[in-house]
């Protein structure tokens, strides 16, 4: 119950911020790896940000070591990679719409 | 406390929509100014204002978006009703200060009341030897 809680909580932050990256590169008018690479860093960003927020002060408080994302995750890979495909489709598509609103 | 990560992101939106009219703004420009000068090789990037202004409201959007969602709960089972026998209701508080709405209760409730599991007859005498010595 509390796994399908949070595989649902954390992919609702990646779909929106992922649209989101989708504008910023938009308008940005980056072209090509570059706007894989914008997402990429912010996706990490965004998720260290999770991480630090969320995580990392009740994991603490029950003696966990700094990176161990046991208590809330099956496994880090999930955690620090969990988003990333799934956002994608949204951020290419805001990408080009934004670009395209932006530029022609 | 719940309209700090809204007032985030709201301000992030606002200043996202701004750069992108701004960019848009300047795209039009560089095409205008481009025709009328006839130069091919017209430098038209974006302006180090407006990308800056871009990267902050997204990053403004994100931090308000992460602190708006409600709080992660331990996968253990053990360390989750663990968690509820010891802090109760008050342990589940979002941002607000309101209980989540999904809360409810001891996960093992339904193994620790088991109706049909009660001693009946052991209940009723100390029931009776209750009742007895009270009436002494």
């Amino acid at each position: 119950m509390s796994i399908e809680r949070e595989n649902q909580i954390h992919p609702i932050v990646t779909d929106l911020t992922s649209s989101l990256f989708g504008v910023t590169a938009g308008i940005l008018g980056l072209e090509s790896y570059n706007g894989f690479l914008l997402y990429l860093v912010l996706s990490v960003i965004t998720t260290i940000f999770v991480y630090v927020v969320k995580v990392l002060p009740e994991s603490l408080s029950e003696g966990r070591s700094i990176g161990d994302t046991q208590r809330f995750f099956k496994g880090a890979l999930q955690f620090w990679s969990g988003g990333l495909a799934s956002g994608m489709p949204g951020f290419v598509l805001t990408w080009t719409l934004f670009y395209g609103l932006v530029r022609v | 406390m719940t309209w700090i990560p809204r007032f985030i992101t709201f301000t992030g939106l606002v200043l996202l929509a701004h750069a992108g009219y701004s960019a848009q703004e300047h795209a039009a420009l560089a095409s205008a100014t481009a025709q009328h000068s006839n130069q091919a090789g017209t430098s038209t990037s974006l302006p180090i204002d407006i990308s800056i202004e871009t990267i902050v409201a997204t990053m403004a959007v994100c931090i308000g978006l992460v602190l708006n969602t409600p709080n992660l709960r331990p996968i253990q089972w053990n360390v989750w009703a663990g968690k509820i026998e010891r802090e109760g209701a008050e342990g589940f508080r979002d941002s607000s200060g309101a209980v989540e709405k999904d809360y409810r209760g001891n996960p093992f409730g339904t193994l620790e009341s088991r109706p049909g599991f009660v001693d009946i007859r052991k209940q009723r005498r100390e029931f009776a030897e209750w009742a007895k010595s009270g009436s002494t």
